[in-house]
C-alpha cells in the first residue's frame, strides 16, 4: 500500500486543503486499508484512493459541513456556456499559485474527479469506483468542474489586469 | 452556445473516453463546429497546464514512517484484547496480508506501477524545469552529494567522451523509496537514470509508454532504470555504458 502513499495523501491535501488534517486523515484511511486489505479487487490504487475519499468526505462532513452544501447548489446551477471558450491558463511561474488556488476553491464534488482525472490519471470508470458515482455523473462533474476553473481563472485574470488583484 | 450534453462529450472526447463509435461522431461535429474546435483546445491547454504546474502534494516522510510503524500495534492490541487463538488467527492475517502485498510487489502490476512512476517523476522534472537539485558535470561532485542523501553510494561516471554529457543528479521518491536519479544530456534529450541496490538481478528490458523509451538493467547489485524521448538505439548506448562502469570506483 505504501507505494500508493503520495497518491493517498495529494487527494486528502486537495480535499481537505490543509498539511495537517491530510496526514490524519491519509493515516487513518491507509491503516483501514491494511485492515481490510484482503477485501481487495482489482488495481489496488482506485480502491485505497476510495477508502481515502470516502474518509475526506467523513471528515468533510463533521468538519466543513457548509462546503459540501455549496457543492449542491453548484451542481444544481445552469448549464454551462462554453460559447466564449474557456482561456487556457498558461503554465508560468506566476500562474501556479493562482491555477492551485482556482482548484482548491472548487467545490468538494467537483475537485476530487479534476484531482483524480488531471493528477492521478485515472479512467473515468476507476473515478467512478472511488466516487461512488454512475460513469455518466463523472462526465458531468469533470465537465462542470473544468468549466467552473475556466471561469474562475478568467475572473481572476481579469482582476489581475484590472489591478485589483496584487 | 454549446450544449451540455455536448459538452459532456468533449470532455470525454478530450480524456480518450469516447468508444470509437461515438468517438467518430464527435470528430464528425468537430469538424463541422468551429467553436466546439476553440472549445476543445482551451480546455486541451487547461488541462495540460492543471498537469504540468498544479501541486501534487507528495506524502510527508514522517507519514510514510508512522504509518509504517503503525500498521503492526494495531494488529498486536487486537490479538491481546482477544484471545489467544484469536491472536493468533490476527496473526496469521497479517502474515497473509503480507504475502499479497509482496505479490503485488513482485507482479507485472508492480512494474507498470514502477513505470508509472518513473514516467512521472521524468515529466514532472521536465516540465518543471527541475531536472536537478546539484548542477554539476564533475562526478567526483555529484557522487558525494548523492551520497550525502541517501543510504547507498551509488556509481556516477561521466561519459561525455561518448556524447552523454552529465548535468547533474536529484533525488527523487519512485516505487515507495528514495532513489538516485542521475541527469544526463544527449543533443537536445534529457536522459533521466534512476538507480538504487536491488541484489536481485532483473535481465534487461526495454519498452516505450506514452513516447518514451524506457530501459533497465542490473549489474553488480544495481538497479538502473533509463527514461528518455531518446531513441532507443542511443538510449541502449547508454545503457551499456552504464553496465560497463557500475563496478567502478
Amino acid at each position: 500500500m505504501l507505494p500508493h502513499l503520495d497518491a493517498a495523501y495529494n487527494l486528502a491535501r486537495w480535499l481537505t486543503r490543509n498539511d495537517h488534517d491530510a496526514e490524519d486523515v491519509a493515516q487513518e484511511a491507509m491503516l483501514r486499508a491494511y485492515r481490510f486489505v484482503d477485501g481487495l479487487r482489482g488495481e489496488p490504487r482506485p480502491w485505497l484512493l476510495a477508502i481515502v475519499r470516502n474518509a475526506c468526505f467523513s471528515w468533510l462532513q463533521a468538519n466543513r459541513p457548509a462546503e459540501l452544501a455549496a457543492a449542491v447548489d453548484a451542481e444544481a446551477a445552469d448549464a454551462p456556456d462554453l460559447s466564449d471558450g474557456p482561456e487556457a491558463l498558461a503554465a508560468r511561474d506566476g500562474d501556479r499559485r493562482m491555477l492551485n488556488e482556482a482548484i482548491a476553491a472548487l467545490p468538494p464534488q467537483f475537485r476530487e474527479v479534476l484531482v483524480l482525472r488531471e493528477l492521478e490519471d485515472l479512467a473515468y470508470k476507476d473515478i467512478a469506483r472511488i466516487v461512488g458515482v454512475p460513469i455518466g455523473t463523472v462526465m458531468s462533474r469533470l465537465s462542470r468542474a473544468r468549466r467552473l476553473l475556466a471561469d474562475s481563472a478568467r475572473v481572476i485574470a481579469r482582476a489581475a489586469n484590472a489591478g485589483v488583484h496584487e | 452556445m454549446i450544449s451540455e450534453e455536448t459538452a459532456r462529450l468533449l470532455n470525454a472526447y478530450l480524456d480518450g473516453e469516447l468508444d470509437p463509435v461515438n468517438g467518430r461522431e464527435f470528430e464528425a461535429q468537430l469538424a463541422a463546429s468551429a467553436e466546439l474546435r476553440a472549445a476543445l483546445e482551451s480546455m486541451r491547454g487547461q488541462s495540460a497546464a492543471i498537469r504540468a504546474v498544479a501541486d501534487y502534494h507528495v506524502a510527508p516522510e514522517s507519514l510514510r514512517a508512522r504509518i509504517g510503524a503503525a500498521a503492526q500495534p494495531v494488529e498486536r492490541v487486537r490479538g491481546v484484547r482477544a484471545r489467544w487463538w484469536r491472536g493468533a488467527a490476527a496473526l496469521a492475517l497479517v502474515a497473509l496480508a503480507s504475502v499479497a502485498l509482496t505479490l503485488w510487489f513482485v507482479r507485472p502490476g508492480a512494474d507498470r506501477e514502477l513505470t508509472a512512476d518513473l514516467l512521472a517523476s521524468h515529466v514532472r522534472a521536465t516540465l518543471d524545469q527541475r531536472l536537478y537539485d546539484v548542477a554539476s558535470s564533475d562526478q567526483h561532485t555529484v557522487k558525494p552529494w548523492l551520497s550525502a542523501r541517501l543510504p547507498y553510494s551509488p556509481p556516477v561516471n561521466d561519459f561525455s567522451g561518448h556524447g552523454f554529457d552529465l548535468l547533474g543528479a536529484r533525488v527523487d521518491f519512485v516505487g515507495g523509496r528514495q532513489v538516485a536519479v542521475l541527469v544526463y544530456k544527449r543533443r537536445q534529450h534529457v536522459v533521466d537514470v534512476f538507480l538504487w541496490p536491488d541484489p536481485t538481478p532483473a535481465p534487461r528490458r526495454t519498452l516505450t509508454r506514452e513516447g518514451f523509451n524506457v530501459e533497465s538493467l542490473s549489474r553488480d547489485g544495481m538497479r538502473f532504470f533509463l527514461v528518455s524521448d531518446l531513441n532507443r538505439n542511443e538510449l541502449g548506448d547508454l545503457a551499456r555504458l552504464l553496465a560497463a562502469h557500475a563496478a567502478a570506483p
